[in-house]
């Protein structure tokens, strides 16, 4: 598989198709994979993929790298779930379809996080995203590397997450508060969740904007809470449950269970899931004359 | 020969007897599934499998966030009225050499020209325990950076583990002197004729990292558009995290908060004082709208640069301690260590 990936991006490059081919390498220790921008054709050979894959590239895709930009028209190595990323991106005006070239890779599932592997895949330290993954072969894709996965996910959701839902779901408004409160208290403000998402791409986050200063850059609960809150509002309908964004997270703030409710939400409010179909826009940018709601007709 | 010994099982009464005097005792304890320093009030919340902290505890001198002054807004003017700072008397139990060493590159930067009383009046009141490393990480590098496991510096009162999960006490400093001495019903005089000490852990220092080569290419300007650096730096996403939980990175902002709840009126606000940090795109954009580090390798440059030339050169201290908290925490695993091989390796 492996091969096939470095032989498709050695003739991309050759040809001039791409100018840089975003990927996956190895660190130095081939202990952790980390991205790679491959702009030489010998230099293929350093591309892998394997399940210690978790980085969604499509991050690099955004305006917010405006070097990488200017390297010329990209290929990138995605899983499905990455894909989706691309897709709203595209649905957004962000970048044409045909702006990027994307080597989908069939995936059989990630781990959560890359220093939880040891040895083989285990679905206990892969993310709930894989056990209910139904893009494991890739869609909108140019090419595809790797044999066709028939997995099917399960008819109801499962996982950590799905579970972690119900729970907090089943708590009284004030036990609900609490626990976010409490979680969000251990946020230091590094915006690793906003810098890693490939939807947050706006230039200047509502965070940076001070005057006035609409959310505290304190990492005072309050800060901290106007921070969280508004950045979970901004993806709604539009976050994929990637899970980037907690797995950046470094002091373990479970926000891979905001973004799951709010997708949840926007599914039976709008019957919609983001990231499968690039001419869809999302919800809250539409307006639609059959909305089930009437508060706006 | 060490000084003292110190049984596991008394950590819960030194907990007490610094809380009774009205001290914090911070210690490595869980907190969503990892080691981080943490205030402590029992000898139970100790995390005993730790490698070292998520966090660093630089913390306890230099607040993510604080209130330095106090402002209102009236008919004539705005009134400031600054707040004092009397620190508190801090234990920091289990820290790591590595981690030590750091303290002694924050206290270079504020005292340098002026004297930040926020982080000295702190520092003073602050005793570091640091104990051995008897387990290390692909993300350890002491060794590279000169220190180790063994080293002192920067530590009050260092600790080596025994077999049994006690410890052999070395007084470090004369404020780790005075410290066992207030508390010298733990730390008995000596230790059982029995006691063995843990193997200490010696990270192997990685090959092709030459300090001295890395600091004369820093030094020379030609090489700061030298295309390694996007090379070598191109994936990084301009997060915080790297320079949040290093220990010796130590930059801030400082800015205003209306504090219109609680009682106050509008008018009222905080002076506060946060961390910032170099990797944000905003760090260095002027107001009219000018960015000298317009691109993200730019900005990781700096961090590197500070670490590795600036701080050497201008305060003849470490920048960078080997703790590898950068690494493990960065969603694109950016690895100084390859960065420091790959510039040694450069003519
Ligand atoms: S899961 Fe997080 S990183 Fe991924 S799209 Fe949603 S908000 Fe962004
Ligand atoms: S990554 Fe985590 S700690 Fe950092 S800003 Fe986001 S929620 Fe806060
Ligand atoms: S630069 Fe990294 S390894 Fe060096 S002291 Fe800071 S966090 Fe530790
Ligand atoms: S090096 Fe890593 S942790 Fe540091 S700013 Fe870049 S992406 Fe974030």
């Amino acid at each position: 598989m492996e091969n096939a990936l470095r032989k498709k991006a050695k003739e991309l490059l050759e040809k001039g198709e791409v100018k840089v081919v975003i990927g996956f390498g190895w660190n130095r220790d081939k202990t952790f994979t980390t991205p790679v921008f491959i702009t030489k054709p010998e230099d293929a050979e350093r591309l892998v993929w394997n399940p210690l894959c978790v980085n969604n590239l499509s991050v690099y895709l955004t305006r917010k790298f405006k070097d990488i930009q200017a390297l010329g028209r990209p290929a990138i190595v995605a899983k499905g779930c990455d894909i989706r990323n691309i897709l709203v991106l595209i649905s957004e005006g962000q970048l044409k379809r045909e702006d990027v070239f994307i080597i989908g890779v069939t995936c059989n599932g990630v781990v959560y996080r890359q220093e939880l592997r040891k040895g083989e895949l285990k679905p206990e330290i892969m993310p709930t995203k894989c056990h209910n993954c139904d893009v494991r072969n890739p869609h909108a894709t140019d090419f595809v590397v790797g044999d066709k996965s028939d997995f099917k996910p399960p008819e109801s959701p499962t996982g950590m997450v799905f579970n972690k839902i119900k729970e907090i779901d089943s708590k009284e408004a004030t036990g609900r508060w609490d626990f976010w409160v409490n979680e969000f208290s251990r946020c230091i403000k590094c915006y690793a969740c906003r810098q890693v998402c490939s939807l947050c791409y706006c230039e200047r986050c509502i965070t940076e904007k001070n005057m006035p200063q609409w959310i505290e850059t304190s990492a005072h609960p309050r800060g901290n809470l106007s921070w969280n809150l508004t950045r979970a509002m901004h993806l709604v309908g539009r976050c994929t449950f990637c899970g980037e964004c907690e797995r950046a997270c470094p002091v373990n703030i479970p926000l891979n269970v905001i973004n799951q409710k709010m997708i949840t939400v926007v599914k039976d409010a709008f019957d919609y899931k983001s990231g499968y179909d690039e001419k869809t826009h999302p919800p809250m940018i539409v307006f639609s004359p059959d909305d089930k709601d009437d508060f706006i007709k | 020969m060490p000084d003292n010994f110190l049984k596991r099982r008394d950590i819960g009464k030194l907990i007490a007897s610094v809380r009774d005097a009205g001290g914090r005792f911070v210690a490595p304890a869980l907190a969503a599934r990892q080691a981080v320093y943490k205030d402590i009030s029992s000898a139970e919340e100790l995390d005993d499998d730790y490698i070292l902290p998520r966090n660093s505890y630089k913390e306890l001198v230099f607040p993510q966030t604080e209130v330095i002054a106090d402002f209102t807004i009236g008919k004539d003017g705005v009134g400031l009225k600054g707040r004092d700072v009397t620190g508190r008397d801090t234990v920091v139990f289990g820290a790591r050499p590595c981690e030590a060493a750091s303290l002694e590159s924050l206290r270079s930067v504020f005292t340098w020209g002026f004297i930040d009383e926020f982080c000295t009046k702190r520092e003073d009141r602050l005793v570091v325990i640091t104990i051995a490393c008897t387990k290390a990480d692909g993300a350890c590098f002491c060794t590279t950076v000169d220190l180790s496991p063994k080293s002192v510096t920067g530590s009050d009162v260092a600790l080596s583990e025994t077999d049994a999960g006690d410890y052999l006490v070395h007084s470090v400093s004369e404020k780790g002197k005075a410290f066992i001495a207030k508390h010298s019903d733990v730390f008995k005089a000596k230790p059982s004729a029995d006691a063995v000490v843990k193997p200490i852990i010696m990270p192997e220092r990685i090959k092709g990292v030459d300090l001295e080569k890395i600091k004369k290419f820093l030094s020379d300007t030609a090489h700061y558009e030298n295309p390694v650096w996007p090379e070598l730096t191109r994936k990084c996403i301009g997060c915080g995290a790297c320079t949040y939980v290093c220990p010796t990175c130590h930059c801030f902002d400082i800015t205003d908060e209306a504090t219109a709840y609680g009682g106050k009126t509008p008018f009222e606000g905080e002076r506060r004082k946060n961390w910032d940090a170099c990797q944000f795109d905003n760090f260095t954009l002027h107001a009219s709208g000018h960015n000298p580090r317009d691109t993200q390798f730019k900005r990781w440059r700096n961090r590197f640069m500070c670490k590795f030339n600036y701080y050497p050169k201008k305060f003849s201290s470490k920048g960078c301690v080997g703790c590898g908290r950068c690494i493990r925490v960065c969603p694109v695993r950016l690895d100084i260590t390859e960065v420091m091989e790959a510039i040694s390796k450069r003519p």
